[in-house]
């Protein structure tokens, strides 16, 4: 415990917490979980032994979308109070198996759900992509991470980015099966040292390959990367950052019409975290025929899909509806034909909600890279 | 309670393609990642949970090369106080009973109440190494286990028979056990643990040092080698059904109406 030695409160400054709630208040999970993060802050100042809160599931219910630390009139990160509850439970090992699992697989297989490390490039055998490790120094490193190398569903949205990076001539390279898991969730879930191993295993690439710019498919990659690795000197994007720069540079445009009315989910990681609001907007709007309505919830606002900070890994205590299934129904009133995002843990807890609510037959879920690959007359086959 | 637990590392089979190597006599182990038995994983957690209840020392044991100290070291993590590797190029190609004459002759020296093993190991599966290491100890054993409760000097154990019984044995101290999985929910060993206990030093014994001789390990000291390893021929029988994700389902469905499957 040497190097967690400072007690949470003083490590995160939460004596100067002054209780306004506005946390709690903004918490999308608070709604449905017994998880009240101003008590949890509170307790955390007031209580000499933090292990009452280890019996507590619902610390595992905050999704990490950071609303609270947006919202805190204090500047603190209540979220981080979460995180550090978490590494805690970790460094005594006491955590629940789907958590475990997702750990131990991060370590042995370089990817949270253990699947085989010679798979990781298998979404891409048949494309041709170069390798990263083979480019000469400046180039674009696409960052793939693990939900688009393994999840069927997500690795769609891996080949519709090659089909719009294509079109565009941009001229890029994948570590294949040297890449590992950018560590996003692994830190969320409280292992900070595996964290740590991941970083260092990525970052002898980067530091081998010097990328120019390094795009990532998720959001969640993107802010690790750019905001947690320490020494990366390459400028980090989100796709829809970097393919809105390709449209603005007259590089890409689109010359298929897609006729579709929809609305556009803001991941958090993306938009509330980062800041990445109007790219991915712009894009869309780029594409003809799209008509984009926005949800009352949107942007700062945007309501969390329940994927981040482990959840993926963890269903979590709350009773009642998933918030993904409540955004699903708002888009329906809503009267749009697909929902868009542009991250995969959104992309898959949106589409789960869509079957878990009997509307596969009424709405969609398709990521932004899809529709983009539609725009240019490519239209992505999903199983 | 003084304990000690006998530990294995394995490689991982279940996400890998695995090949044959050219001896025909064992798995081409490149690129495969290692880890703890699974069961041995449980031995160790059981261990833990009895030193938290009764105080004592728990020592892990394996044999094999220095990778092995992978699987040490994370049972240091894991709450084990001392570690010891045996280790000999004359132990290549012991078979249960040559490895449990490696362990007896390790353990003899070592003071103890209790000898943990898994029921068995993920890759060569034999279950015997325990139990033929406790008739060489001549101490009581069972196998099997899936509870432990001590009272004085006498454990009271479950053990989990076929057909779903449930047998309940009592041992008198010293004793050996075999631990099944299931029975404790074994603790996550966290990088930063791993990291605390990288400089503690771990013993190695050679074949010399444990009053072996040559003779009595490896392949010359076994009752049973290896003579082939193949993958059975594919049978008759197995339907691979093609299509869509749709048409699959359906299919499926199907066969499982007609052969009462499903109502």
């Amino acid at each position: 415990m040497e190097e967690l030695q400072q007690p949470l409160p003083e490590r995160l400054d939460l004596f100067t917490c002054i209780q306004c709630g506005k946390c709690t208040g903004g918490c999308p999970v608070s709604i449905k979980s017994p998880l009240n993060i101003r008590r949890v802050i509170r307790e955390s100042t007031v209580r000499e032994d933090l292990h009452i809160f280890f019996d507590r599931l619902e610390i595992w219910d905050c999704t990490t979308c950071s609303t609270c630390a947006i919202r805190c009139p204090r500047g603190l990160r209540p979220v981080d109070a979460i995180i550090g509850l978490r590494e805690m439970m970790v460094e005594e090992g006491r955590i629940e198996k789907t958590i475990i699992d997702a750990l131990d697989g991060a370590y042995k297989y370089g990817n949270p759900w253990g699947r085989a490390k010679n798979k990781r490039a298998e979404w891409a055998q048949d494309l041709e992509i170069p390798n990263a490790l083979e480019m000469d120094p400046g180039q674009v490193l696409y960052f793939v991470c693990c939900a688009a190398s393994y999840d069927p569903r997500v690795q769609v949205v891996a080949k519709s980015l090659v089909t719009v990076l294509r079109a565009a001539e941009v001229s890029f390279g994948i570590l294949g099966n040297k890449e590992v898991c950018c560590g996003s969730e692994i830190r969320r879930m409280g292992e900070v040292g595996l964290f740590e191993m991941l970083m260092e295993e990525n970052m002898k690439n980067f530091t081998k390959i010097e990328p120019k710019t390094i795009v990532t498919t998720s959001p969640h990659c993107m802010n690790a990367l750019k905001n947690e690795y320490e020494g990366l000197d390459s400028e980090v994007l989100h796709y829809s950052q970097f393919v809105w720069r390709l449209i603005e540079e007259g590089k890409l445009s689109f010359n298929t019409e897609v006729p579709m009315k929809v609305t556009y989910h803001d991941p958090c990681y993306l938009g509330k975290q980062n800041g990445v609001f109007d790219e991915p907007r712009d894009v869309l709007k780029s594409i003809p025929g799209i008509e984009l309505i926005e949800f009352g919830r949107c942007r700062e606002n945007s309501l969390c899909c329940e994927g981040g900070g482990g959840r993926m890994w963890m269903e979590g205590t709350g009773i009642g509806k998933r918030l993904s299934e409540v955004r699903v129904e708002d888009a329906l009133e809503m009267g749009v034909e697909a929902i868009i995002t542009a991250c995969p843990f959104c992309l898959l807890t949106l589409e789960d909600a869509v079957k878990t609510t009997g509307n596969e037959e009424k709405i969609k879920v398709i990521d932004l890279m899809e529709l983009a690959s539609m725009g240019l007359g490519v239209t992505p086959e999903v199983e | 309670m003084d304990i000690i637990v006998c530990i294995k590392r394995v490689p991982e089979t279940a996400e890998a393609d695995l090949v044959i190597d050219g001896s025909k006599k064992a798995i081409d182990t490149d690129g495969l990642v290692f880890s703890i038995n699974e069961w041995d994983n449980y031995a160790v957690e059981a261990a833990i949970q009895l030193k938290e209840a009764e105080g004592g020392t728990i020592t892990v044991i394996s044999v094999g090369p220095e990778e092995n100290n992978e699987v040490l070291r994370r049972a240091l993590a894991m709450g084990a106080d001392e570690a010891l590797r045996l280790t000999d190029p004359a132990f290549e190609g012991s078979d249960a009973y040559a490895m449990a004459k490696i362990l007896a002759a390790a353990i003899k020296d070592i003071p103890h109440d209790l000898i943990l093993t898994g029921v068995q190991a993920d890759d060569d599966g034999f279950g015997a190494v325990g139990v033929a290491l406790a008739q060489m100890l001549e101490l009581p054993y069972a196998a099997l286990v899936t509870d432990i409760k001590k009272e004085g000097d006498t454990l009271t154990v479950h053990r989990e028979l076929e057909g779903g019984l449930e047998e309940v044995d009592t041992l008198k101290l010293p004793a050996l056990l075999t631990i099944q999985t299931g029975i404790n929910e074994p603790r996550y060993v966290s990088i930063m643990g791993i990291r605390r206990v990288a400089k503690k030093e771990i013993g190695a014994k050679g074949v010399a040092d444990l009053g072996l001789s040559e003779e009595e390990v490896g392949l010359k000291g076994s009752l049973s080698q290896i003579e082939e390893l193949f993958f059975p021929p594919v049978g008759e029988g197995a339907e691979i059904i093609e299509g869509t994700m749709d048409e699959k389902a359906e299919a499926l469905v199907k066969i499982l109406k007609e052969r009462g499957g499903i109502g």
